[in-house]
């Protein structure tokens, strides 16, 4: 690595060559402050927060556009930046609406944070604010279908603008105007229409794009606890924070509140997509499985013990398997973790040695994204198809999922609809409609072709309304899981919530299970079945270091900043000490204050 | 005078623009000239000419044309500047407008000079009249062989474009210019890397102002150092003035630099109508600090007037004289300014506005005393913290009215109303702006 060495407040510092001067600084934990700045997407220098003095340079630079070079002497906090950094600061707030407490971002909003920081204690303007159009009215508009702009809190930093462009790959977004008159739009007001629109609310510094499937459910100090983990909606498998609101007891509503992207380099950069990032309200809807149920002759679906259920379950199972062990056969979502696919593997192998019994299938749905694009969402909406090849169940070899990785259970449905089939367990853990089309096995089960269906699963979908005995599991947030995702990558998803109601972790589900069916299985955790997996695929290239593997766990949040975007990390523990934390457990006092900050001008 | 005029000699007579007169008068001859030699013999001629760029900045042309990274392997490009918008500053469109081959000529050596074969003209987007002059003139030069393929039987091939801006002042700036040329909104990009390097399209592209090429043939015809002596060291060849405000007779003079503000304004122009008196000069366009009448001694040199304090710039020379009221000079300016920014950078977008707003309310009458301090320190924060000169340029007339007229701010504020004459402004018919 070519290197550089600067020098920034008196500090020595060395940095990797091609680095601009405002990275070495955040790197080093120097505090300067930025807006148009966004480490994932192009510089554009026009906020001119950032700017610091260079020695041999007669004006202030924007350290975000200047490049490191050897022997570089640079001042953040002499008389002259911090003056200079605290007007900029007054400009930014001359036009602000400030109308934070009912602004989504209040809370977690850098204008606020840096504002306190860097700005002036007051502001000089007595003339009235910036308002588009008709007094506010068009000012706040919708923004195509997941996302609301509103025109007073934009700073114009064009982060929205670049990431369009950059990233997305077609650039809806645009000022138009010029000047004091600048205002963010897109073409006749059409609003965003993209895969990815959602980040924009993470780019956006300010108020300005907030996501309609968030606006007004929360403010930040109501969601204390947030949890690192993954998304397994497709089988990209990006790194995400999941935030849980806290509720008072007697309050309706969901937990989890929010997911927000987290940085890493080699999966999802700094992004994730709206499937990822807004469908996941099935996980605490209505039609959420929260108990056992038996189909009951003229009572239709029932509720039953967990007790009962496994007796009565072991029994037609075995008695299925033993008449006619080829007729009992196992249909598995791509959704399944490596410890369900592979008791489910034990599971038949105990009861049938029958390799044949499990079919794995996944839905396949090219999506519409611009051919630029940057962020591309794969069309296997599943996180574990190599999971399952890992595990012999799904044809090919771990490795890149490719593009035309469809799902084939053909042979099943020929069987099935054949009438060789006496029982089906379908065990599907994600969304409606993941496990690709189901509507065979419905109408298999209806007409009588298909004796005996179970079903394991999240959602009372069709199928699980057709099931003999449904079984409910744990969506993706609710268990310790592992997959291993399109690149060949071994991930972990976090248990940020329990299971609702009697729903239960799936490898527990399976293991009473095999245990009711006299398989010896001994797993006592999720992590003792890794283990087991590690000793039985030590080869096996997409599973190597499955016991070893770190989870996640639900911790205090300070703010979304802190889990999206490393690089704007640091500043939550060290820039905004002048301030309470909103929330954590740092004793501001203890901490000295950043020198260049402008202290709060106390009230008396 | 001795001097005869090289670049508009000729402008006041009828068929001036077309290429059968320019041809008469030795037209092309320094096109032929150039290319008989080798493209860096160019180069190194009009160095040594020691061109200045007329665009408002000054820097040596040849120099400019030598960071042009040759061994790129990408085409290299000419960007004419010819957006000319500085208020007071006229000298582009009468040259475009009466003498338009001696610019394609100069375009043409300039593309030779640095391996370029395609030099695009924007226009600013109001000049759709000299656009349609030029478009003329390019065509008779296609038709005679001075552009296309294998210009004048050289084997080097030349196309020139007009392309018409939308019409704002800040499409100028060299690197908005380029901006918008590719179709891109018209704001700055951040430098390095410089044009010479990275420009138009992400090709070497030199950014030339009208007046700068049209000085080229010029030199070739006439040799570097007989160039180089016209005029005072370092500021050498013929320099076109534009006078406004408040003198007899407005208009665009030609000169060496080693005329003085006192003989253009009073000799060339015929000084300030009479009765009245001069008050002050902005020298270089509205963006540069006033003189006094006290320094019409001043070299209209890029290194006298700088040496007096203010700047050539684009040698608009404003003329102001004693019914001239300061604070609504600053006003209208600003009014122009903030109308102009292109709204990328925070300090020049917000703070334009501001500054507006608050002479506004002075020359109304509405204003205190703490503004004054309140304006001195809104335009401090933006000079030297924008991405583009712009925000040095906008506030510069607040800094220098406020320099030299504070009394009168202060007058405004003290009585509520300007103190000029009651009727000085029904007389000059301006009005203020909503
Ligand atoms: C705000 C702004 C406006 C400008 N407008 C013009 C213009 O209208 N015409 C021009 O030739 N140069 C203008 N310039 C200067 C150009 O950036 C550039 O320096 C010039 O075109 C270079 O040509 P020259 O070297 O031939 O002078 C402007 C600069 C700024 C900062
Ligand atoms: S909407 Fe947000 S991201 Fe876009 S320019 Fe405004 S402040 Fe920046
Ligand atoms: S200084 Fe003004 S005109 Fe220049 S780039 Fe910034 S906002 Fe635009
Ligand atoms: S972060 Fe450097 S100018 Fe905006």
């Amino acid at each position: 690595m070519d290197t550089v060495s600067l020098t920034i407040d008196g500090r020595q510092i060395t940095v990797e060559k091609g680095k601009t001067v405002l990275q070495a600084a955040l790197e080093n934990g120097i505090h300067v402050p930025y807006y148009c700045y966004h480490p994932g997407i192009s510089i554009d220098g026009s906020c001119r927060v950032c700017i610091v003095k260079i020695e041999k340079m007669p004006k202030l630079q924007t350290s975000c556009s200047t490049v490191c070079a050897e022997g570089m002497v640079i001042e953040t906090r002499t008389p002259e930046v911090v003056a200079a950094r605290a007007g900029v600061f007054e400009f930014l707030l001359v036009n602000h609406p400030l109308d934070c407490p009912v602004c989504d971002k209040g809370g977690e909003c850098p204008l606020q944070d840096f504002s306190y920081t860097f700005g002036p204690d007051q502001s000089r303007m007595e003339f009235p604010r910036r308002v588009f159009d008709g007094e506010g009215v068009k000012g706040d508009v919708d923004f195509g279908p997941t996302l609301m702009l509103n025109r007073q809190r934009c700073i114009l930093c064009t982060r929205c603008v670049r990431f369009m462009r950059d990233i997305d790959g077609d650039a809806q977004i645009n000022i138009i105007d010029r000047g004091y008159g600048s205002e963010i739009a897109t073409f006749q007001e059409e609003g965003v229409h993209s895969l990815i629109s959602g980040n924009l609310m993470d780019v956006c510094p300010v108020g300005a794009i907030t996501t309609r499937d968030y606006r007004f459910k929360s403010r930040p100090w109501d969601n204390p606890i947030a949890a690192d983990t993954i998304c397994t909606q497709c089988s990209k498998g990006c790194n995400t924070t999941a935030w849980i609101k806290a509720k008072p007891e007697w309050a309706k509503g969901a937990q989890l509140i929010r997911f927000t992207p987290r940085f890493n380099h080699d999966v999802n950069g700094y992004w994730m997509c709206d499937i990822g990032r807004f469908e996941y309200h099935w996980i605490e809807g209505d039609n959420r499985l929260r108990q056992p149920l038996e189909r009951e002759a003229n009572l239709g679906q029932q509720p039953i013990s967990w007790q009962e259920l496994t007796s009565k379950l072991g029994d037609r199972l075995a008695a299925a398997g033993t008449s006619n062990p080829e007729g009992v056969r196992f249909l598995l979502s791509a959704h399944a973790s490596h410890e369900e696919l592979f008791l489910f593997r034990r599971l038949t192998e105990a009861l049938l040695g029958e390799p044949n019994a499990v079919s794995v299938s996944w839905r396949y749905q090219t999506k519409s994204q611009p051919a630029g694009s940057k962020f591309i969402v794969p069309p296997v909406d599943a996180p574990n198809v190599n999971g399952a090849r890992a595990m012999g169940l799904a044809p090919g070899k771990v490795g890149p999922v490719d593009n035309d990785a469809k799902a084939d259970v053909s042979a099943l449905r020929a069987a099935v609809d054949a009438g060789r089939v006496s029982a089906l367990y379908v065990f599907d853990p994600g969304p409606e409609g993941s496990l690709g089309d189901v509507q065979w096995i419905v109408d298999a089960r209806a007409s009588g072709r298909l004796p005996l269906l179970i079903v394991q699963g999240v959602v009372l979908s069709a199928l699980a309304r057709a099931a003999d005995f449904v079984l409910p599991g744990a969506s993706y947030v609710e268990k310790e899981a592992s997959y291993t995702n399109d690149q060949g990558t071994l991930q972990g998803a976090t248990r940020v919530i329990a299971p609702p109601g009697e729903a239960m972790e799936d490898w527990q589900i399976l293991v009473n299970l095999g245990v009711a069916l006299g398989v010896p299985f001994t797993y006592t955790s999720a992590a003792r079945v890794r283990a087991d997996i590690a000793e039985r695929y030590a080869n096996e290239p997409g599973l190597a270091g499955i016991a070893t593997l770190v989870f996640g766990r639900p911790v205090a949040a300070r703010n979304w900043l802190q889990a999206s975007n490393p690089s704007e990390r640091w500043k939550w523990d060290f820039m905004f000490q002048d301030m309470p934390p909103v929330k954590g457990h740092v004793d501001p006092s203890a901490v000295p204050m950043p020198i260049g900050a402008i202290p709060l001008k106390e009230v008396k | 005078m001795s001097f005869e005029p090289l670049l508009t000699k000729h402008v006041r007579e009828p068929n001036s623009f077309t290429l059968d007169f320019y041809l008469q008068h030795e037209g092309y001859d320094g096109l032929r000239k150039a290319l008989a030699m080798k493209p860096e013999e160019v180069i190194d001629l009009v160095k040594a000419s020691g061109l200045r760029g007329r665009g408002g900045a000054g820097f040596p042309t040849g120099m400019k044309w030598q960071f042009v990274d040759k061994k790129s392997p990408n085409p290299k490009y000419i960007a004419c500047n010819a957006d000319e918008s500085e208020p007071g500053t006229f000298k582009d469109h009468l040259l475009m407008e009466r003498n338009p081959h001696l610019l394609i000529e100069g375009c043409a050596i300039g593309c030779y000079a640095i391996g370029a074969k395609i030099a695009y003209i924007y226009i600013r987007g109001e000049f759709f009249h000299v656009q349609q002059v030029l478009e003329r003139a390019i065509d008779e030069a296609y038709a005679r062989g001075f552009l296309g393929k294998n210009v004048l039987g050289s084997g080097f091939d030349c196309d020139v474009y007009v392309h018409r801006g939308a019409g704002a002042y800040e499409a100028g700036e060299e690197t908005a210019l380029l901006e918008s040329l590719e179709g891109k909104r018209a704001q700055p990009r951040n430098k390095p890397p410089f044009p010479a390097v990275v420009g138009l399209y992400g090709c070497p592209t030199a950014v030339n102002n009208v007046e700068t090429l049209a000085n080229v043939p010029i030199i070739l015809m006439k040799g570097a150092e007989w160039y180089s002596k016209l005029g005072p060291e370092k500021n050498g060849g013929p320099k076109l003035f534009c006078i406004s405000g408040h003198v007899k007779r407005p208009g665009v003079y030609e000169a060496p630099m080693t005329v003085t503000l006192g003989e253009l304004i009073n000799e060339r122009a015929g000084g300030v109508r009479d009765g009245r008196t001069l008050k002050a000069v902005i020298p270089g366009g509205s963006s540069v600090p006033i003189l006094l009448p006290t320094q019409l001694d001043t070299q209209a040199s890029f290194d006298g007037v700088q040496k007096a304090g203010s700047l050539l710039g684009s040698a608009g020379i404003i003329v102001l004289d004693d019914t001239t009221c300061m604070v609504w000079l600053a006003e209208n300016l600003l009014h122009f300014y903030r109308h102009e920014s292109c709204g990328k950078c925070t300090p020049c977008r917000e703070g334009t506005d501001w500054l507006y707003k608050i002479l506004r309310k002075i020359e109304r009458g509405a204003g205190q005393m703490s503004d004054l301090d309140l304006l001195t320190s809104v335009a401090n924060n933006i000079a030297g913290k924008t991405l583009c000169a712009f925000g040095d340029a906008a506030v510069t007339p607040v800094l220098t009215t406020l320099k030299h007229f504070r009394h009168e701010y202060e007058a405004h504020i003290k009585e509520g109303h300007c103190t000029l004459p009651a009727d000085w402004r029904a007389r000059q018919g301006v009005a203020t702006h909503p």
